[in-house]
């Protein structure tokens, strides 16, 4: 009796001694203040800052799609301009009207498609912030810091550029360990910002031509770019500084094939300045506009099993996109329109209705559209075994968008002779005579034909003032549209952060 | 012979001073007399110990022996009073020889259950808390494919939803409203004293009572696993304290259909429609299809379970093994499943010591199907045959139209589950008083997905090639519990027993899983994935977590008289997964009963009210299943995200942080009042009424935070409050008793009113969250139909009211001067009320009982209805029948149109048995057939197939739409045997 008196007491001392320990133990996960150490370790941080610029979802939280690719970030880029739109399609496509507002101009700060585009930014300037923290926690010398934390830095710019032209004033946030609530910057200086982050790390970028990374040819590209919309930006026309700042990018040569650019590999393209790199394999995601655009049957024509991806026929040309080019602009092939035809019968497809499955530029009630009209977006190449996770990468800055620039800044200071050679040399890759004259008209029309469906063309429409004008579907567009409002759910969350004038 | 070792206690005091008793009156006996010897049975002919014998008008008596049998000597003449607790006193003249048949009394022993109240039991009529217990007999007879379904209808309060027909799928739990918008609110189950043990590892067969605490001064002893109750299984593995050798099997098999269809139109109404619509696009492709029923299949279930026990009083074994073996009414639907467990015990040291150990493992084997195929069904035109002419499936393109036979068919998905439970337990008694118990159990759970996509299904197998998936999930509990109990009796009036203990729990999981696509050969199927040439770089995986909870606890009850008790508990538990700031939680209780018919007051009542007690708790508890682990951490994941780096031309892995730091995360907590009455009138009913109120702080729920400066744009935080308010009504009525006809009835009645009070704070904001996603559904993409919002119950339905429907086929909603739908509340998808109703009959040797259960009040979407109600889908989709009177012209829209309601009754059960006569049963202890049928019919007026949608958790219940796997109706046989 008294050794089992002895046993219990041991017991339960012993299970006492050893057991009051509540730390959590990490095994799949890595804490962050003990990460960093090594040099291998900083990479595989700072290349989260890359895997960001992909975008995220987080709809199944009750959130939503933020992908640069198509929903919705390009999805509202591209609808709000003159060359794409997403018709409802009886059920489908009308997702409470919120394409319609973007197709009238009429959107409001419930939109998701703006709350998409913010999100997709300020979360890839969050994880930046972070970074260049753990950056500084690390193990690396103040040198070392100062170079890796300049792509970091370069790619906030990136992202600080899109709210600049998307949204105007945004508040800038730079410290990661700030907690309090920020309040809106001007435009202004969100442009100032911009350009100084970008000049202040210039020299420790590199130098080179590295692939799917932030170098100084890519600030040089994104400062143009800056320039070039200035006058939109600040009021203050820079047209001198984006001819100079292009003069310093180099390396890049246009490829002979327009479409080379867009091939499913084109990550050998002589002429891509900028993109993000995407790799099913590696589980990248977002990349599926191609299932975005296509009809539902669309696979009988891409594939002999019938294997390609599900697509959902939605966004497509805004109708005279297709025949505002020339016959023989190659570059028209960028749109698909006319008779599908099934791949291993060589009949044209049918359309679950009985009728044939012919893609129309015309859409005859934007409302109730058939489900064979728009031309669809047909940029990037369609592989019969393609993935949903399409495996080309995207396309960001390109060699051609240096040129235009060039030409139009030199024809806005009144250089047009200097603007001439500039367009004749991307007309002729496009299969195109040359023009005698440089006009507005003719930039334009440049502008819209060599990168329709690359997300610049709202940015363009704003610049040239056709956005405020009447266009399919469309009617006048009041000049405080030129930005989005501030997303509802923002300002709800932080009180301080105000709506943009005349959206209250 | 078979002993009520519930009364043991009483008993054994009893016979003793029974027995000094006869030896001193049984000096005085004369001459006159002569010796009675008889025996006392019960109604199942089994013998009972001790019962009190006694002559009237003297003081002679004795007790039965350990064979029920005695013997007395008296004058001729006398009349005998044969009493025992829980039976029926009765009178009988006294000759030689006797043979007594008792009757039980139910009223008086229900107040005589003992039931678990966690870390030790107590008498029922002892009780300060609200709990409810279930035995055996009252649990739910037929095919069970989950324990839970054990309980429908069975407790006041507590909601047990089987959402599904599917025999894979478990049932949900929800007690007293729940507690939580984002968490579990599945009580937690204790099995054998161990904490945590999923309910579905017990064999419904070896379950042999179910107490469930539902009030927080009853559950507070569980702390931070308290919340939502406590469900104490017991199982047979008990002590025995007599001879006991039996071996027994029970088993059935029972034939389900499918009991409720969608009434779409057949081919030939297809047709009609076209013709008379003359619709010249409409393609008829020339078949007549019940696509539905190209589904499904009759369902066969068995389940054979046998039983050996072997005890006497120093020891023991049991032995059981189960299998059953349940088809779905979906084809390729089934599941299997192995049970064994063994157990044995040995007293020692003077009966001092009781050493017990055990093990309880299954296999299961199940294949889910796809449930898309319940929407492909209702999509594709019933013209458009399952087969084309030259013997492959049909394929007719479109979206959310693949041949659903197809897709049934072309998948393979095999998965299967191993659990293993070991526990050794030892009780001491220390001294007069004083015991000590630790327990101590090891559970581990094994998860094992096979999943293959041949490379020509549709869907997702062709354009991967075929893909095959392999994955392992483990997981393990390792859990010590020691305490103490003392009991204290002083004065023989006032009683007191005290607990304090300890316990650790530690629990690890990890797996890892392989995916390969792209392979040649369909042949190896998921069992060589080496096969596969494709793959990518998430298609090699494997994690690893833990969790520790450490708690201290203590109870103390007072005992007066059995007149006034009064229970006090203490819990502190300590959690790994809460935040820095906040790792332990104290979780108090304290409660009191008084039993005023025990009053000098009430002696002029006695007669008709048997028993009144009253009974009031207060109590905190808390939930911490809403933290997950790691959760308050500042941590770097993987999150599959790869970045291309240029210098090397390789894809590498980047980490980023996966959520905002929250060092004051915790349990989310709740308070709880009840006050209850126990009553029993006139000998036949008893009943308990239970009020209750309580409110949930410290909400989790996963808010936006403003990015900048948040990492990340959500944050989960405790910071609302939800209150539950209700009443239950318990009622047993023992109708007639009598030796050959019984009758008895039981119904429970529940009622719950929950609201949201709070959902923000200072930091963190919620004005009204959307849920009840509608995503996926055609045009809906990104809307809900519900919102969580201060001031209504979880699950509120949100949205527009509709006027009916207008000429032109349009939804008339309530709209504002600008023509924008008016959102409004339109009925949460709770149940108001819940009710469940019982009778049992037996005559002689048949026996008869159903069981009915209803739930009233809540609100159903019928989005699979609001979606199908779609006039595009005609005439390349199908229809239902009720679409072409409706009216309805437009586009799918949400609106009150769509929500009903979901209040219903249903016939759960209806089982007849019978008891083979001992004079024709070969010997045999006893033989029992039985048929029982089930789900009968439901009562509703639901338009939908099943107004019992799935409404697990609180976010985003009471929507039907598509994913609903049909219920059975069944039949089943079954056969008790006891050698």
């Amino acid at each position: 009796m008294k050794t089992k008196h002895i046993t219990f007491v041991l017991l339960l001392s012993m299970s006492l001694a050893a057991c009051t320990n509540l730390d959590e133990v990490l095994y799949d996960k890595v804490s962050m203040d003990e990460y960093g150490k090594t040099t291998t370790e900083v990479q595989t941080i700072v290349g989260g800052a890359y895997a960001t610029l992909r975008g995220f979802s987080d709809a199944d939280k009750g959130g939503t799609n933020c992908y640069p690719t198509c929903e919705f970030v390009f999805f509202l880029s591209e609808c709000a301009s003159d060359e794409a739109c997403i018709p409802t399609r009886g059920t489908d496509w009308y997702d409470g009207g919120r394409y319609q507002q973007i197709q009238y101009h009429t959107w409001d700060a419930n939109n998701i498609l703006i709350l998409s585009s913010w999100k997709y930014c300020f979360q890839g300037i969050a994880n930046i912030n972070s970074i260049i923290y753990q950056v500084g926690k690390s193990g690396l010398k103040a040198n070392e810091k100062e170079i890796v934390n300049a792509e970091l830095r370069g790619l906030r710019a990136y992202y600080y550029y899109q709210l600049l032209d998307m949204f105007g004033s945004v508040p800038i946030v730079t410290d990661f360990e700030s907690t309090g609530l920020p309040e809106k910057s001007t435009r202004t200086q969100v442009f100032e910002f911009i350009e100084s982050e970008l000049n202040d790390i210039m020299t420790k970028l590199p130098a080179t031509i590295s692939y799917g990374r932030f170098t100084q040819n890519v600030a040089n590209t994104l400062l143009a770019r800056l320039y070039l919309n200035a006058e939109v930006y600040t009021g203050t026309v820079r047209w001198k500084d984006c001819i100079d700042v292009c003069a310093k990018i180099t390396g890049y040569t246009l490829e002979p094939n327009y479409f080379e650019s867009f091939k499913t590999a084109n990550e050998k393209s002589s002429e891509i300045i900028f993109a993000i790199p995407y790799d099913h394999k590696e589980n990248t995601v977002g990349n599926y506009l191609a299932s975005m655009t296509f009809h539902y049957n669309q696979k009988y024509a891409f594939s002999a099993t019938a294997a390609y991806p599900w697509c959902g026929n939605g966004i497509c040309g805004k109708p005279g996109l297709y025949t505002s080019f020339d016959a023989n602009d190659i570059r028209r092939q960028s749109l698909l329109i006319g008779d599908q035809l099934n791949i291993v019968t060589g009949a044209v497809i049918m359309m679950d209705n009985g009728n044939p499955l012919t893609y129309t530029e015309d859409i005859v009630d934007f409302t109730k559209a058939l489900q064979n009209e728009g031309a669809r977006l047909f940029k990037y190449e369609v592989q019969g075994d393609d993935k949903w996770e399409r495996d080309n990468d995207w396309v960001l800055m390109r060699y051609s968008e240096v040129l235009m620039m060039v030409a139009e800044a030199n024809f806005r200071l009144g250089f047009v002779g200097n603007s001439l050679p500039y367009i004749n040399k991307i007309r002729k890759r496009a299969g195109l005579a040359d023009v005698a004259v440089v006009t507005e008209t003719v930039l334009d029309d440049e502008w819209k034909h060599e990168f329709v469906f690359e997300g610049l063309r709202r940015t363009t429409n704003i610049r040239f003032g056709t956005f405020f004008k009447p266009w399919w579907n469309k009617t006048a567009t009041p000049l405080f549209r030129g930005v989005y409002p501030i997303p509802q759910t923002v300002i709800d969350l932080n009180p301080k952060i105000k709506q943009n004038p005349d959206y209250q | 012979m078979k002993l009520k070792t519930k009364y043991i206690h009483t008993t054994f005091v009893r016979s003793i001073f029974v027995a000094l008793m006869l030896i001193l009156i049984n000096q005085q006996a004369n001459s006159q007399n002569f010796t009675v010897k008889g025996v006392v049975i019960d109604n199942k002919n089994e013998t009972i110990i001790g019962v009190n014998v006694k002559v009237s008008g003297s003081k002679l008596g004795t007790i039965t022996d350990m064979n029920g049998a005695f013997s007395l000597s008296c004058e001729k003449g006398s009349t005998l009073e044969i009493s025992y607790i829980g039976y029926e006193s009765q009178k009988v003249k006294a000759q030689p020889t006797l043979q007594i048949k008792m009757l039980e009394n139910a009223i008086a022993l229900q107040e005589t259950v003992v039931v678990g109240i966690g870390y030790g039991s107590m008498r029922k009529s002892d009780l300060t808390g609200a709990i409810t217990s279930v035995n055996q007999k009252d649990m739910k007879k037929g095919v069970v494919t989950s324990a839970e379904q054990l309980l429908q209808g069975k407790v006041a309060g507590l909601s047990v939803v089987q959402g599904s027909g599917d025999p894979a799928a478990g049932s949900s739990m929800k007690l007293r409203g729940g507690t939580s918008l984002s968490a579990g609110n599945s009580p937690l189950v204790v099995v054998d004293g161990i904490p945590g043990v999923d309910f579905n590892s017990v064999q419904p067969s070896e379950i042999i009572s179910v107490d469930v605490l539902k009030d927080a001064s009853s559950s507070a002893i569980y702390g931070s696993r308290g919340a939502n109750g406590v469900i104490i299984v017991t199982t047979n593995r008990g002590a025995s304290n007599t001879e006991v050798k039996s071996v027994s099997y029970n088993g059935y098999v029972g034939v389900g259909n499918v009991a409720k269809h969608i009434d779409l139109l057949s081919a030939n109404q297809w047709r009609g429609y076209v013709r008379d619509n003359n619709i010249l696009t409409a393609i008829d492709f020339g078949a007549n299809t019940d696509w539905q029923k190209e589904l499904e299949q009759t369902a066969i279930s068995q389940s054979h379970n046998i039983y050996f026990n072997r005890a006497n009083t120093n020891g023991g074994y049991r032995a059981s093994i189960t299998y059953s073996d349940n088809q779905g009414v979906m084809k390729k639907s089934a599941m299997n499943r192995l049970a064994g467990s063994l157990s044995a015990y040995q007293y020692a040291l003077n009966k001092k010591l009781k050493i017990e150990a055990g093990v309880n493992s299954s296999v299961d084997n199940w294949t889910p199907i796809d449930l898309r195929v319940i929407e492909r069904a209702a999509n594709l035109n019933p013209t458009v045959p399952v087969y084309d002419a030259n013997g492959k499936y049909t394929s007719i393109g479109g979206t959310n139209t693949e041949n659903p036979v197809e897709l049934m068919n072309n998948r393979n998905d095999d998965e299967s589950r191993h659990r293993l439970l070991g526990y050794g337990k030892i009780e001491l008694d220390i001294a007069k008083g004083l015991k000590a118990v630790t327990n101590a159990s090891y559970e581990y759970n094994s998860y094992l997905r096979r999943y293959y996509i041949p490379s020509y299904a549709v869907m997702e197998g062709m354009s991967l090639k075929g893909h095959g998936e392999r994955s392992l999930a483990d997981n393990s509990t390792k859990q010590l519990e020691a305490y103490l109990t003392k009991d204290i009796e002083f004065a023989k009036m006032n009683k007191l027993s005290l607990m304090a203990g300890y316990s650790y729990m530690e629990t690890v999981y990890e797996g890892f899983g392989a995916i390969r696509s792209g392979f040649d050969t369909d042949a190896f199927l998921y069992n060589n994935l080496a096969a596969g040439s494709d793959y990518t770089t998430g298609d090699v995986y494997s994690y690893k977590g833990q969790s520790n909870l450490i708690s201290f606890f203590g109870r103390a009850n007072y005992n007066y008289l059995g007149k006034y008790m009064f229970t006090a508990s203490i819990r502190q538990d300590g959690s790994s997964r809460f935040g820095l700031n906040n790792k332990w939680g104290l979780f108090p209780s304290a409660s009191a009963a008084w039993r005023i018919s025990d009053e000098p007051f009430m002696k002029s009542t006695a007669n008709w009210l048997n028993n009144l007690k009253l009974r009031f708790g207060y109590g905190v508890t808390g939930n911490q299943d809403g933290i997950g682990d790691y959760k308050s951490l500042a941590i770097l994941g993987a999150n599959g995200a790869s970045y291309y780096d240029a210098a090397t031309d390789m894809w590498k892995k980047s980490y980023a942080p996966v959520q905002n730091v929250n060092p004051d995360l915790k349990w989310e907590s709740t308070s709880q009042y009840n006050i209850g009455i126990d009553f029993s009138l006139i000998n036949k009913i008893t009943g308990t009424i239970e009020l209750y109120s309580k409110k949930t702080s410290d909400l989790l729920w996963t808010y936006p935070v403003p990015q900048p400066p948040y990492i990340v744009g959500t944050m989960l935080a405790n910071v609302g409050d939800l209150s539950n308010k209700g009443v239950e009504l318990t009622l047993n009525v023992n109708i007639i008793k009598s030796k050959d006809f019984n009758c008895d009835a039981n119904l429970t009645f529940a009622y719950n009113d929950q609201k949201i009070d709070k959902l923000s704070n200072e930091v963190f904001q919620e004005s009204g969250l959307k849920s009840g996603s509608l995503h996926g559904l055609r045009g809906m993409s990104g809307m809900y139909s519900q919102v969580i919002k201060e001031g209504y119950p979880a699950g509120a339905f949100w949205g527009p009211i509709c006027n009916g429907i207008d000429p032109d086929g349009k939804y008339i909603l309530n709209s504002d001067t600008l023509g924008n739908p008016i959102n409004e509340y339109l009925g949460s998808a709770q149940p108001k009320y819940n009710v469940g109703f019982g009778m049992n009959f037996s005559y002689k040797a048949f026996d008869l009982g159903f069981s009915t259960y209803g739930m009233f009040g809540q609100k159903v979407l019928n989005a699979s209805s609001m979606s199908m109600y779609d006039p595009t889908r005609l005439p390349s989709q199908n229809v239902p029948d009720g679409f072409l009177s409706s009216g309805i012209k437009t586009d799918p829209t949400f609106s009150s149109y769509w929500v009903e309601n979901g209040s219903f009754f249903r016939l759960q059960s209806v089982t007849l048995g019978y008891t083979v006569p001992k004079k024709y049963n070969f010997g045999l202890e006893k033989v029992r057939v039985y048929i029982t049928g089930e789900n009968l019919f439901v009562l509703t007026k639901y338009s939908g197939t099943d107004p019992e949608v799935n409404n697990n958790g609180l976010d985003a219940p009471g929507i039907d739409r598509f994913n609903y796997y049909p219920r059975p109706r069944t039949i089943s046989f079954g056969l008790n045997i006891s050698l």
